[in-house]
């Protein structure tokens, strides 16, 4: 066994030809991994969006809040009914109106936005719901929060600003707002009355959102409002609604790994051609080793073992590089609904995995054919070597 | 040109780095060239669209408000224009799946006219015309579900509380870039439903007192390119003051917004595009000083026969950007070729309508290439070209 000593030297004296091979590869590492935080982030803001006992009610047949409006008389009657969990305010269970308008970037780029009208028990409703800045609206006065990601990208959109929606819509940010990460954390929340007059719906809402008191009672509400013939609506337990709406995340994953293997590839090859360069001006050395009576497995394993740990500096090294992207958040349109929606940055087990696994392909297939070929030498001919 | 052969031999010395080093950058550039393409086809389908002088007028609070059907004869009528017809997001489902493919209610007779670059065999666009639950769908739409014509084509109703009985009557054809997975069909089949409801409840999208009547947005076509502004603001002022005020923009400038709402995603795209040109500065610029230094003795010899300094700088250089150009023309041409020949839209789930790498993205990704072989050579040029030559003859490698 070669000490493990000798190949950290080599790599020391070789310093210039290592700092290059580390910071390419590191590059190459941090950039799979800006990738996989931001699928993560997005899945992670689909998962944490639906709580077990939560119930997103829909028209029958329609698949998204954007698009499942019913009748707000109905929708008055679902907040009666048994089995909701109720605590000091009443039930928690509050009636939703969704509007897209369209809003400018600070760039000056046009999107569309998620405005979303919501009641008080809505708050509830979200995981880790807080004010962060400013205060919360006041109904009937026409003010709204935002979600503080949001905030940073649009204009108008900072506290004290004032965000039109063409003529009629006009709403004075009066607060920030964060959600724990989850699906809220895009969009702008008014007060439901204030966005009903505005965009002249009153009488319909988008989704009814409802927190079963226990697992029972979730089973019982979901049966009367999907069969009973006063509702025929669709209750989807939210978990599974969100879960369906992660086509885009799905998307994401396969651009990212297709990425990801090519990058790999980029950086396997880099490797190769450091450990073949080693190889071939330590040709001596190598002869000297086995004429010493090092096994060819131990010239093998030693090469190996150089490589891994010259890619294990890169794969640190861009890992380390994405620590600080944590405060990365982006803001982009989702395929399903054309609306914003803000992806932040997670360092997650899924950036770990590919970091690690992106790190071990280097090492270990970029030095295999060179350690192959340091052990195939002839010892003589070798010795022999300038 | 004398010195080409010895530049090649010098290439081909080391074939193993020199085949490493072409393939991490052909590798690279081939995954460059697939991230700028997304966004740089996209960009040139739209430009390609200005030569049909069409505009698209929308509702100005974005594609979610509505316009009257009733805008559609109004707009007709203005100077200047040749034909319009609704394009209204149907959104729906197909086989009780979500879909990512899109249906849009049209004037049937007015559809072909202003979307000139579609073409449908006239007997069915005769056929289509006729069956008033009648719809032409893209040829790659055709393709991946197995339709012909005449087969039934049932939606179901998404956005809106019914449902769609459609029958094919034709197909399509399209030039490459443009969306081929469309559904079109009558406007008046999904509004005649929409009425017999009466007060329906529909969703975001609709008023409460009727869903029917959306003409969603409009497709117009000009007389020239000189009508075109015009009527832009035109039909902006006409609607300034009235319960759907729209904003009229031209075809590309609407298919341009499409690509900004992607907003922070074309900056991490970027971000790594960059990141990528960089580490392959470190790769091929770290193999170029490797073999720049085996071949000390050899500079030091051919300074102290009498070459100039200036002849080594650019053998050196000559070299890098050889083996970097190579990298660079395989990853990028070959992509070019690569999606030329192989159609990945099926694969994206509707993601990608279409996907190709233009000539100006190709072409650009081999420039990179050269540069960053003239960049990469550089450093080790400059150290060979003024390394000392006692030192270089003595020192053994």
């Amino acid at each position: 066994m070669i000490p493990i000593k000798y190949n950290v030297r080599n790599l020391r004296v070789r310093w210039k030809t290592t700092l290059m091979t580390v910071l390419g590869t590191a590059l190459l590492v941090a950039s799979s991994c800006i990738l996989f935080g931001l699928v993560e982030g997005l899945e992670h803001s689909l998962k944490v969006s639906g709580d077990p006992l939560d119930l997103i009610v829909l028209r029958k047949g329609a698949t998204a809040e954007t698009t499942g409006g019913f009748e707000s008389k109905k929708a008055d009657e679902l907040l009666t009914l048994n089995g909701i969990l109720r605590d000091g305010d009443g039930p928690v269970a509050a009636k939703e109106l969704l509007n897209i308008p369209v809003a400018e970037r600070l760039s000056g780029a046009f999107n569309n936005l998620i405005l979303r009208g919501v009641e008080p028990a809505s708050r509830k409703l979200r995981p880790e719901f807080k004010i962060v800045a400013g205060r919360d609206f006041e109904s009937g006065k026409g003010e709204c929060i935002v979600s503080q990601s949001l905030a940073g990208a649009y204009k108008g959109a900072q506290v004290g600003g004032q965000l039109v929606f063409g003529e009629k819509e006009k709403y004075r940010v009066v607060g920030l707002f964060t959600a724990g990460g989850s699906s809220a954390e895009s969009e702008i929340w008014a007060d439901l009355k204030d966005v009903e007059r505005n965009t002249g719906r009153d009488g319909s809402v988008s989704c009814v959102q409802i927190r079963a008191a226990g697992p029972a009672e979730f089973d019982q509400l979901r049966k009367e409002i999907e069969d009973g013939a006063q509702f025929r609506l669709a209750a989807k337990p939210e978990a599974e609604y969100f879960a369906t709406q992660s086509d885009a995340s799905t998307f994401f994953k396969a651009a990212g790994t297709l990425i990801a293997v090519l990058l790999t590839f980029g950086a396997m090859f880099a490797a190769a051609n450091t450990m073949f360069s080693a190889v071939k001006s330590r040709t001596r050395e190598i002869g000297t080793m086995r004429a010493l009576g090092f096994s060819r497995s131990d010239v093998l394993l030693s090469f190996l073992g150089e490589s891994l740990l010259l890619s294990l500096l890169g794969g640190g090294l861009g890992l380390l590089a994405t620590l600080p992207m944590s405060l990365l958040s982006i803001e982009t349109m989702n395929g399903n609904t054309f609306a914003s929606v803000n992806i932040n940055f997670r360092f997650g087990y899924w950036v770990m995995a590919v970091a690690l696994s992106m790190t071990l392909v280097m090492g270990l297939f970029g030095g295999m054919l060179p350690a192959l070929r340091a052990v195939r030498l002839e010892v003589i001919a070798a010795l022999r070597e300038l | 040109m004398k010195y080409l052969t010895y530049i090649f031999r010098n290439a081909r010395r080391n074939p193993v780095r020199t085949g490493l080093t072409v393939a991490s950058i052909a590798i690279s550039m081939f995954l460059m060239m697939i991230l700028t393409s997304f966004f740089a086809a996209l960009q040139e389908a739209n430009a390609a669209t200005k030569q049909f002088n069409r505009i698209i007028v929308m509702n100005a609070n974005g594609f979610a408000g509505q316009l009257p059907i009733a805008r559609v004869r109004q707009v007709e009528a203005m100077d200047g224009v040749v034909s319009v017809t609704p394009f209204s997001w149907y959104g729906g489902k197909y086989q009780n799946q979500r879909v990512l493919f899109a249906q849009f209610a049209v004037d049937a007779d007015k559809v072909f006219d202003t979307l000139d670059e579609y073409d449908v065999p006239p007997e069915q666009l005769a056929a289509f015309k006729a069956d008033k639950s009648g719809a032409v769908i893209g040829p790659k739409l055709a393709r991946e579900y197995g339709l012909k014509i005449g087969d039934p084509m049932p939606l179901q109703g998404d956005i809106y509380p019914v449902d769609l009985k459609l029958t094919i009557q034709g197909i399509y054809q399209a030039p490459r870039n443009t969306d081929q997975r469309m559904v079109l069909f009558h406007f008046e089949y999904l509004d005649d439903q929409l009425r017999q409801l009466g007060s329906s409840s529909g969703g975001s999208t609709t008023q409460p007192s009727s869903a029917a009547g959306n003409a969603g947005i409009l497709f117009v076509k000009c007389r020239d390119a000189a009508a075109t502004a015009s009527l832009c603001k035109k039909i902006d002022e006409e609607y300034r003051s009235t319960d759907f005020p729209t904003r009229t923009q031209t075809e590309e400038a609407f298919g341009q917004m499409f690509s900004e709402m992607m907003g922070g995603l074309k900056n991490v795209v970027y971000w790594i595009g960059t990141a990528v040109v960089i580490s392959l500065l470190f790769v091929s610029g770290n193999a170029m000083a490797m073999a720049m230094r085996e071949r000390t003795t050899e500079v030091a010899v051919l300074k102290a026969i009498g070459y100039d300094k200036k002849l080594v700088l650019g053998i050196v250089l000559a070299e890098a950007v050889l083996v970097s150009g190579l990298g660079g023309a395989v990853g990028a041409l070959g992509s070019k070729a690569l999606f030329d020949f192989v159609d990945i839209s099926p694969f994206t789930g509707g993601f990608l309508p279409f996907f190709y790498v233009p000539w100006s993205v190709a072409l650009t990704g081999l420039g990179v290439a050269l540069f960053l072989g003239f960049a990469s050579g550089v450093v080790p040029a400059v150290i060979a070209a003024n390394s000392s030559v006692i030192n270089g003859l003595r020192k053994v490698v």
